[in-house]
């Protein structure tokens, strides 16, 4: 299943996606957590501390300096861009920081 | 002074940036305020309703002709960046000049020659005849892009939570990253609610807080009924705070 | 690669439930598309901004996707609150989350709310949505 968390800045969306998604791995369900934000901050929420959220964060950043996307795999996206956090959630940071767009 | 507020989204920006540029206004500077976010936020700050506000026309940008050199999109040089802001911006209270880009009622791509003209005007706008104060999108999508080329000082708006904290942090680096266009980076502490916060923001972001603006119901109030603060609620303490953050860098003379 | 391109491209395995907190802005929803989600949940509070972008999240959503769309009506403080987002969003399924202390400390320490405290009023409407996000779960 997969499931998109949108929501104006400020209004709860990261608060609501990292307790969706503890919640259903409690449960059970084998849970990917995707940041998808330009400003990601998933990481916090779901309570792996900022620190490894800014590492994780770095990590993206230098992954594609340079480097075109071809990750198809899903393993190979989580070992470059991922992070194990609580209850078995896998979290990877996803979003380009640096994407020029209006929004 | 041209200042260019950023942040994670839900700090304030918009509130308090709208609620700046009507002070500095009041004063009796000549206040131009931009709000380069897709979505509705600053007019309602400042004191106006969206509806007044039709978007920059496309013809504004042109594309590069066969041949030609250079880049693929630029401001039609018929347009003349002061000329633009004045016949397409519209008078808020306290005679503040308000451009934004074109709201998204339809289709989002529809907008995109509107919204390129928006930055390059901006952009290339001379320093002096205006104050200019933006309101960017909440994020760092825009800030450190090319959005917030025209600002030399960055006011960050940091409210006393990790993830604020971070975004705030980020921003910061981003702003550093820039050598040809050093800005100022100054934070302003916002919804504050404990003693602690402004020093939890300063240490948090290793920046100088120049404002603490406290978590105020009336601001929220004002946000809620879609009024600017300084009407709704001109004596309460969330826009005293930004009275005296315009005091402040009047003073220092910060451009 | 857009991350949105990339929920749509990636091959998930099929047991796997991804949770994508996506981007604010509008320009999400218009590139989302009808393979790439299978439930949309629009965080909104009852504020005229951020009904806003719900609202035309909800049109994107429903005009691009067959996903099932359910909103959070997030720090509902009155009853009112959560009767105007429900107006703002006829039809859709709205879930009320009251504002919360303790969702405020979480924030600001900077921990996970689940872990702050399980029993928060927040953190219960939460957890009860996330049970009926999947049909198999228990």
């Amino acid at each position: 299943m997969k499931l998109a968390v949108v929501g104006k800045g400020g209004s709860g969306k990261t608060t609501t996606s990292s307790v969706i998604a503890r919640t259903l791995a409690r449960s059970g369900k084998a849970v990917v957590a995707l940041d998808c934000d330009s400003n990601p901050n998933l990481g916090i929420s779901l309570g792996v501390g900022d620190e490894e959220t800014e590492r994780l964060v770095s990590m993206r950043q230098a992954l594609d300096e340079g480097e075109e996307e071809h990750a198809n795999n899903w393993d190979t996206l989580i070992s470059r861009y991922g992070s194990d956090g609580p209850d078995g959630v896998r979290l990877a940071v996803v979003s380009r920081i640096d994407n020029p767009e209006p929004g | 002074m041209r200042l260019a507020f950023v942040g994670k989204g839900g700090a304030g920006k918009s509130a308090i940036s709208g609620t700046f540029a009507r002070v500095l206004a009041r004063q009796g500077d000549k206040v131009l305020a931009i709000d380069s976010d897709p979505l509705p936020g600053l007019a309602f700050s400042l004191g106006l309703a969206i509806d007044h506000t039709p978007p920059i026309p496309d013809d504004a940008v042109v594309e590069r002709k066969e041949g030609e050199e250079g880049p693929r999109w630029r401001l039609n040089p018929d347009v003349d960046p002061f000329e633009a802001v004045e016949r397409w911006s519209v008078e808020a209270p306290d005679g503040v000049r308000f451009l934004q880009f074109g709201k998204i009622l339809g289709d989002p791509k529809n907008l995109w020659r509107s919204q390129m003209a928006f930055r390059f005007v901006i952009n290339q706008l001379p320093a002096g005849r205006w104050n200019v104060v933006g309101d960017l999108p909440g994020g760092t999508r825009q800030a450190f892009t090319g959005w917030g080329t025209w600002a030399n000082t960055i006011v960050i708006v940091v409210e006393p939570t990790a993830k604020s904290l971070l975004s705030g942090r980020r921003l910061a680096r981003m702003a550093d990253l820039d050598p040809e266009n050093p800005k100022r980076i100054l934070a302003v502490a916002s919804k504050v609610r404990e003693e602690g916060d402004v020093e939890m923001i300063a240490k948090g972001t290793g920046l100088e807080v120049v404002a603490s603006v406290p978590w105020d119901e009336e601001l929220a109030e004002a946000e809620r009924r879609q009024l600017a603060p300084i009407d709704f609620a001109p004596g309460s303490p969330a826009v005293l705070a930004v009275a005296s953050l315009v005091e402040r860098l009047s003073e220092e003379k910060v451009s | 690669m857009s991350p949105e391109q990339l929920l749509g491209s990636v091959e998930f395995p099929e047991d796997d439930v991804v949770v994508a907190d996506f981007e604010a802005g509008v320009g999400t929803l218009t590139r989302l598309g009808e393979e790439h989600v299978d439930t949309v949940v629009i965080v909104v509070e009852a504020t005229p901004k951020s009904l806003e972008v719900g609202v035309r999240a909800a049109g994107l959503a429903s005009e691009r996707t067959v996903a099932r769309i359910v909103v959070v009506a997030n720090r509902i403080r009155h009853d009112q609150d959560l009767e105007t987002v429900k107006a703002a969003f006829p039809g859709i399924e709205v879930v009320g989350v009251p504002h919360d202390p303790k969702i405020v400390e979480a924030d600001r320490k900077g921990v996970a709310p689940i872990d702050l405290d399980p029993d928060a009023p927040a953190v219960r409407a939460l957890i009860g949505l996330a049970s009926t996000l999947m049909p198999s779960a228990n």
